[in-house]
């Protein structure tokens, strides 16, 4: 009877009245665009996997996919607690929330306030090797490129950082997302421009450009191609076969690979702020998107860089680098950091070329850094709004609505640690652990969402996601505890690995370990004064987050 | 003094309105304060054949059996929607007439409010509490009068009120919005609704300000940025502030001791504009959250202590 007249499928579920809030859904492609940044395969990637010649018994290929999928885990994780808590502050509110004020704000804030300011210098860092230098270098200005090296340069280059955040914070999401764009796009052409070099020239072809440049802009002289892999070699790197396999060393290469892959996540603390967040589909294809498109770029551009540079050029390159950097061996014929953007550059003989081309693939830079504070600017808020912090943390300017409570809260340490970064090269250590923090906090998230359904069962089974379960168990549940076990892996090698392979070993790296435990003090004792001193004035931190009975 | 418990933009999630009235005694709150946007967005068909419902929520379509459906009714409230149970043939009456449909929404709208006006008066009836209710630009203007009907809850909308010593003025009117609700004035025409009650305040130093809108570039007003097509922009992260300059104009003027807002959601925060403390406590009525603000006020002080909390 009832078919006759309207089709189940044809019914409408619902009736919805005009009322405020009702929008229709943001763009996949729009937030996909800020996750893929997240997982920049420029900026962060190139960097990062400038590393892995640490652990030559890896193949990078296949832990490169391994991570891939293990991190698709931390995607479903985060799109869940999206959908089930979809507020501003992301890992503070969901931590705070499950875990309680206390845990969630020592854990959250630790990560997402004071190890950010650790990024700031390594931005810079990266701003240097990859835009600086290279540009200085190629257009000759040895005296831009001298000064870039030295301390004074390295801790300008850091204000330079600072300064653009600052800027991006105070124009606003809205301008810099369409800033964002253009980046995206005309990074895009760069990176197939780059493409293209490396698919057309053979290795023959590279051997002779970057002998070529290595003796036009650097003054090398002889086969600086072979001198490079040389001063790899006898800087330890062991050569391998860029096919050989090891199923070992495959998972020993991923802590390196999390610098630029385990972030796809990164935009959560700001989808609280859609209304459209409560849809699990999107954040989770937004995240999935952005990380596996990454995984698939990065795929091509090894395969053309092994193809036309050499696996072995490539690696080696990169510890003669370092040991010349860190060990003070003998500088590379290129004595620069090996920045693979500048050696495809190379294959055309026109410097104003070469130059464009590192100014155009620095837009991947300059499209992703600026978000550096947004996500901390959100969570201090959130603190503040709490009361935890004091209430000027949040406040915002009338006429250009700069948040500068955050912001000074932000920059100020930042400025500190970017000194220490410049002038103190024997604490540097502390910034290799800048990924591993960020772990441990996503690790707390994890937990949190672990045991969600039953620790705020009230608000699991209200959301979309209450009905997914394998064997009764909720999925949530699983997929954070696959997350969990690959974030434990990861922090147990960063903190623990006998070799010291990613120069983070608790046992090698006491600076860092007094230093990390300090920020955890220093999160304890301001959540403890708070809750004293506002308790004293009558307000109870701990029922913050206290649900009120229903009947 | 009283303390005050500040909640807004429940619309219609019922599990909201119970832990509203329960936050009395959860918080030791003399004074309940419902800031507006009290009616749900949506009615959710439960429709009825061969016996049994069957019903769409959440993207997925379910059929249950009879003594099932007051568990489902009860999720869809939680929501903040309405169940309605229905034939097959009224519900594609109700899909096929807008006239017909909006005549349903506000019938079961003001069922819904007669129904919380119920509820507050037997939970809290004898208690000393006072439970005020302004409702908001989403609560079609026939809603007043339930609330006016009732012998417990008080009607806020257009009045300067006292509550202990301090004086109360309360508007859910807003500036205009993208969506053409029911309670939306120009600024103009909402600058000369305000400053009417405002003018008869005694003493600003003791006065709240009930506005549902907040103000305008103040950090409580900051939505996701949509086009013409209401399409969110920039994957949502884009924020534009959409509160009024009247009703900011208004706080800046007046200076009252307190200013409580809602309408806008995401914009949780409380800041200060001169003396004057503003609040926006924002609302996570879909996850049956209610966001809040609890406020002691201070003979003294004025505001003694304030915090946001998410019962």
């Amino acid at each position: 009877m009832a078919d006759t007249t309207m089709g189940t499928a044809a019914r409408p579920a619902l009736f919805l009245r005009n009322a405020t809030g009702l929008v229709k859904a943001w763009s996949t492609f729009d937030a996909f665009v800020y996750s893929f940044w997240s997982v920049n395969l420029v900026t962060l990637g190139l960097y990062g996997m400038s590393f892995v010649y640490w652990q030559p018994d890896g193949n990078l290929l296949a832990s490169i996919l391994i991570f891939g999928v293990l991190t698709t885990f931390l995607v479903v994780t985060y799109a869940m607690l999206v959908s089930v808590m979809p507020r501003t502050g992301g890992d503070y509110a969901w931590q705070s929330r499950v875990l309680g004020g206390g845990p969630g704000f020592v854990l959250s804030i630790t990560g997402w306030w004071f190890t950010l300011f650790l990024w700031a210098p390594i931005y810079a860092n990266i701003l240097n090797v990859q835009f600086f230098l290279p540009l200085a270098y190629t257009l000759g200005w040895k005296d831009v490129a001298t000064f870039f090296t030295s301390q004074v340069g390295v801790f300008v280059s850091c204000l330079i950082v600072l300064a653009f955040v600052s800027v991006v914070v105070t124009l606003g999401m809205e301008t810099y997302a369409r800033i964002q764009k253009i980046c995206f796009w005309v990074g895009i052409v760069g990176l197939v421009v780059v493409c293209g070099l490396l698919l057309f020239a053979s290795q023959q072809d590279f051997q002779n450009a970057f002998n070529r440049e290595a003796a036009s802009l650097f003054g090398a002289s002889g086969n600086a191609y072979q001198t490079t892999i040389d001063l790899g070699t006898k800087a330890g790197y062991a050569p391998h076969d860029f096919s050989y396999f090891a199923l070992g060393p495959v998972f020993l290469v991923m802590p390196f690979l999390a610098f630029y892959l385990l972030w796809p996540n990164w935009g959560a603390t700001l989808y609280g702020e859609v209304r459209g967040a409560k849809d699990i589909r999107k954040p989770f294809w937004s995240m999935f998107w952005g990380l596996w498109v990454t995984i698939g770029l990065v795929v091509l551009v090894l395969v053309l860089t092994v193809k036309t540079m050499g696996w072995t050029f490539y690696n080696a390159a990169n510890a003669a680098w370092f040991n010349n950097l860190y060990y003070g061996g003998d500088a590379p014929p290129v004595a620069t950091w090996p920045y693979p953007v500048m050696f495809a550059g190379f294959l055309v003989d026109n410097h104003l070329f070469q130059a464009l081309l590192i100014l155009v693939m620095g837009l991947w830079f300059f499209g992703w850094a600026g978000t550096l504070f947004l996500s901390s600017t959100r969570v201090i808020f959130a603190a503040a709004f709490d009361r935890v912090l004091p209430s000027w943390a949040a406040n915002i300017s009338t006429g250009r609505r700069v948040p500068y409570g955050a912001l000074i809260l932000m920059i100020v340490p930042s400025l500190v640690l970017s000194a220490v970064w410049a002038f103190k090269p024997d604490f540097q250590a502390v910034f290799l652990d800048a990924t591993a923090v960020l772990a441990l906090t996503f690790l707390a998230t994890t937990v949190a969402a672990i045991i969600l359904p039953w620790r705020r069962k009230d608000l699991y089974d209200a959301s979309p996601i209450a009905s997914y379960k394998v064997a009764g168990i909720p999925a949530i549940t699983i997929v954070g505890v696959i997350t969990a076990a690959f974030l434990v892996f990861m922090l147990w090698e960063w903190s623990f690995n006998p070799d010291n392979l990613y120069g983070t070993t608790f046992s090698k790296t006491l600076n860092s370990v007094y230093y990390f435990v300090a920020t955890y003090v220093v999160a304890i004792v301001i959540y403890v004064v708070a809750y004293f001193v506002r308790r004293n004035q009558g307000i109870d931190l701990s029922r913050i987050h206290h649900e009120i009975p229903v009947e | 003094m009283p303390r005050v418990f500040f909640a807004t933009d429940l619309h219609g999630s019922e599990v909201c309105w119970k832990k509203f009235l329960n936050a009395a005694k959860f918080y030791g709150a003399d004074i309940l304060i419902c800031g507006g946007d009290m009616t749900g967005k949506a009615i959710v068909p439960v429709v009825s054949e061969n016996g049994h419902f069957s019903v769409a929520l959440g993207g997925e379509r379910q059929t249950v059996p009879a003594e099932q459906v007051a568990e489902i009714e009860n999720n869809i409230r939680r929501k903040g929607y309405y169940p309605l149970r229905m034939s097959v043939e009224r519900l594609h009456e109700l899909d096929q007439d807008a006239g017909k449909r909006a005549a349903c929404f506000q019938e079961v709208m003001l069922e819904g409010v007669e129904r919380w006006m119920g509820m507050a008066a037997e939970k809290l009836h004898g208690t000393g509490v006072r439970v005020f209710v302004c409702p908001g630009n989403d609560d079609e203007l026939e809603v007043d009068e339930v609330v006016r009907r009732s012998d417990f809850v008080e009607l806020g909308e257009g009045r300067l009120v006292d509550i202990d010593g301090f004086s109360m003025i309360s508007t859910g009117w807003s500036n205009p919005t993208p969506w053409k609700t029911h309670r939306e004035d120009s600024e103009e025409e909402l600058a000369q609704r305000i400053d009417a009650m405002a003018s008869q305040v005694p003493d600003q130093s003791r006065a709240i300000f009930n506005l549902h809108c907040p103000p305008y570039k103040s950090g409580l007003d900051e939505a996701p940025a949509i086009d013409a097509d209401l399409k969110l922009l920039h994957g949502g992260r884009a924020l534009r502030p959409v509160g009024s300059t009247a009703v900011r104009a208004a706080i800046e003027k007046h200076q009252p001791l307190l200013s409580l807002h809602g309408h806008i959601h995401e914009s949780k925060g409380a800041i200060k504009i001169g003396k004057t403390l503003s609040i926006n406590p924002g609302s996570a009525y879909e996850e049956g959250m209610l966001m809040g603000a609890v406020i002691q006020l201070d003979a003294k002080k004025g505001i003694k202590s304030y915090q946001l909390v998410n019962g």
